[in-house]
């Protein structure tokens, strides 16, 4: 197998806040191989965004305070210059945003937004560079991509705008991508478009691809395999098969309770998980699912934080003390 | 009949956001009212000595302090200079002061804001602060301190109006600059590898623009008011060349014997400084895109 593209490991973002310090992500590890997806689920709050945010090292610091290492082909981000940040952000590691309407320069053009990366790492400018970004339009499929390419923002559509923020993201042809709930924002037909055509990059150019979402729909769609986060922490690990038909951490099957399962022979009812995701200022000091979990024992679970330990499959890890399908 | 005007509209070619302001600025009447007074007020700066009927120091004690008449279409003055080719001619020192002081003002003021909204923190402290202390003075008492320094002179007023307006243009850049490198697209633009000169000037000075533009065209209006005030209490243009502020000053020794000798070089002024203020106006209707979806939703509804 080959190394990995990018190697997350035991990351922890820290915000300085009047209330106190909040814990948003505490220590998570993950390996990113070419081509392969990885799929990071979770509810709001749960840690997904700002957990990768860190990774690009967009957060300022302070108030947020980053530890950890994460590992670009073997080198080390997280202590580097900013000039070395630079050199990767958009050639390395390319992000889209959530929120297609806010992600675009209103004033600047299409063109422009599309070419500025290629400008900074790639050295194409002017024709050149615009001739390529018709090229980028076009493969996302928007129509008379010569003329679009100097049309302002405004003048898009949403999905035309998180097309056109994806083809920014893919402009330098980055090893690993990072979609931050890139389609949440869109109808479900354009989700299933953008869905597919990062799929063909992926295979083209054998990016890698980090997708946040708390869209298990998506995921299941996508995703090589799956990392359940909850309380900036992963809940769960495995594949995108093994994770559907055996999920063994309590919150895995809630989340999975709560989708609509057309045809499936359960119960009509969609199960809801009562209460609400932790406070970062305040976490719970044991399991940060132990408060709304019906398998707390209310000792072990509200006082020992459960590490990742494998379950079933060899690449199936479960952060509970009681993992379902286990005897206990 | 309405439907085919929507489609009409639908089949148009997108504007781009210049002609658009553009088009806006057009339809308000006293913007345009305002910008052809500029133009004409220009031309006279520039053209001053043609037009003018007489040369600034045609002393002709004869005609001293007469009211308008067929030859003296603005009266004269004390020493029976033609009003009229005075009040021309200085058109183009109030422009030139307006113009540079200005300038001068943007020039450090927004650099100044620029640097203190995106990096924040100490550097942004200390040179608001900095700001602060400028602003914490009444603008022409400010001016008229940095005068005694420098020495009176029209040159030495033009930095003295530009030092009092720089707070302005860096408050104005830094609270916007405070709000656009906030937005998701600052951020996108740094997760693709833009560097921090680039993005303050590249993506976000283009944000920031239409207020600083508004308050230029204000502060135009402003400057050549103070410099008149300068100017009245001696401290700008020298005698015996000609400016507003200082005919204003000679025509109040007269007033009883030929008010006209005031009133014209104060209508100068004010014709001027509404003149900047109408497209000042203008212009932030036309660039202000909340106080623009107002009017436009106004029009639909009419």
């Amino acid at each position: 197998m080959s190394d990995p593209v990018l190697q997350v490991d035991n990351l922890q973002v820290r915000f300085g806040t009047k209330r106190g310090v909040a814990e948003v992500v505490n220590g998570i590890s993950y390996e990113l191989r070419e081509g392969e997806t990885l799929a990071i689920v979770g509810e709001s709050g749960s840690g997904k965004s700002v957990g990768v945010l860190a990774l690009m090292g967009l957060l300022q610091q302070p108030p947020a305070a980053v530890t950890g290492s994460v590992r670009y082909r073997g080198r080390e981000l997280l202590d580097s210059s900013p000039k070395a940040w630079r050199e990767i952000r958009g050639k390395g590691m390319a992000m889209i945003f959530q929120d297609p309407m806010t992600s675009l320069n209103p004033v600047r053009t299409v063109g422009y937004q599309l070419t500025e990366p290629m400008a900074l790492h790639l050295g194409i400018k002017g024709d050149e560079a615009k001739q390529r970004a018709v090229e980028l339009l076009d493969m996302v499929g928007i129509p008379s991509p010569d003329t679009r390419v100097s049309d302002y923002p405004h003048q898009l559509s949403g999905g035309m705008r998180q097309r056109v923020m994806i083809v920014m993201g893919l402009a330098c042809d980055p090893d690993v991508l990072i979609a931050d709930e890139a389609t949440t924002a869109l109808d479900v037909t354009t989700q299933a478009q953008i869905t597919d055509l990062v799929a063909g990059l992926q295979e083209r150019i054998g990016m890698a691809v980090v997708w946040i979402t708390h869209d298990l729909g998506v995921v299941a769609s996508i995703a090589d395999r799956v990392h359940v986060m909850y309380g900036g922490r992963f809940m769960e690990q495995a594949s995108v098969d093994d994770l559907y038909a055996t999920p063994s951490h309590p919150y895995t099957e809630g989340l999975l309770g709560s989708l609509p399962m057309p045809g499936s022979d359960r119960p009509d009812k969609l199960v809801t998980i009562p209460g609400l995701p932790p406070d970062p200022v305040a976490m719970p000091s044991g399991c940060p699912f132990a408060p709304r979990c019906s398998y707390s024992d209310g000792a072990r679970c509200t006082q020992e934080v459960p590490e990742l330990r494998v379950a079933g499959d060899s690449d199936h890890a479960t952060a509970c003390h009681y993992p379902l399908g286990v005897a206990p | 009949m309405s439907d085919a005007v929507q489609l009409d509209r639908l089949a148009e070619k997108p504007v781009s956001r210049t002609r658009e302001t553009l088009q806006t600025l057009v339809a308000n009447r006293l913007a345009v009212a305002g910008l052809v007074v500029l133009t004409l007020l220009v031309v006279i700066g520039i053209f001053g000595e043609a037009i003018a009927p007489y040369g600034i120091n045609d002393i002709d004690i004869a005609n001293r302090l007469q009211g308008p008449s067929g030859s003296h279409w603005f009266g004269t003055d004390d020493l029976g200079r033609d009003t009229l080719s005075r009040v021309l001619i200085a058109a183009r020192v109030s422009l030139q002061v307006g113009f540079i002081a200005v300038g001068f003002a943007i020039a450090v003021g927004v650099p100044i804001g620029l640097v203190a909204g995106y990096y924040r923190g100490a550097v942004d402290s200390v040179l608001m602060r900095m700001m602060d202390v400028l602003f914490s003075f009444p603008a022409i008492l400010l001016a008229i301190a940095i005068l005694a320094v420098l020495g009176p002179g029209i040159g030495n007023a033009m930095i003295a109006i530009g030092i009092v307006y720089t707070p302005i243009f860096a408050r104005i850049t830094r609270g916007s600059v405070l709000v656009v490198s906030e937005e998701v697209y600052i951020r996108a633009a740094r997760s693709l590898g833009a560097t921090d000169g680039r993005i303050i000037f590249r993506h976000i000075l283009p944000n920031v623009l239409a207020p600083i533009i508004v308050q230029t065209t204000l502060s135009l209006a402003f400057a050549i008011l103070s410099e008149a005030a300068l100017s009245f209490l001696g401290l700008g243009v020298q005698p015996p060349n000609p400016a507003w502020g200082r005919m204003l000053a000679d025509g109040q020794d007269f007033f009883q014997q030929n008010p006209w000798m005031g009133i014209f070089p104060g209508l100068a002024i004010l014709v001027t400084v509404m003149a900047f203020n109408f497209v000042g106006d203008g212009l932030r209707d036309a660039l202000d895109p909340k106080q623009k979806s107002v009017i436009e939703s106004r029009g639909q509804s009419a």
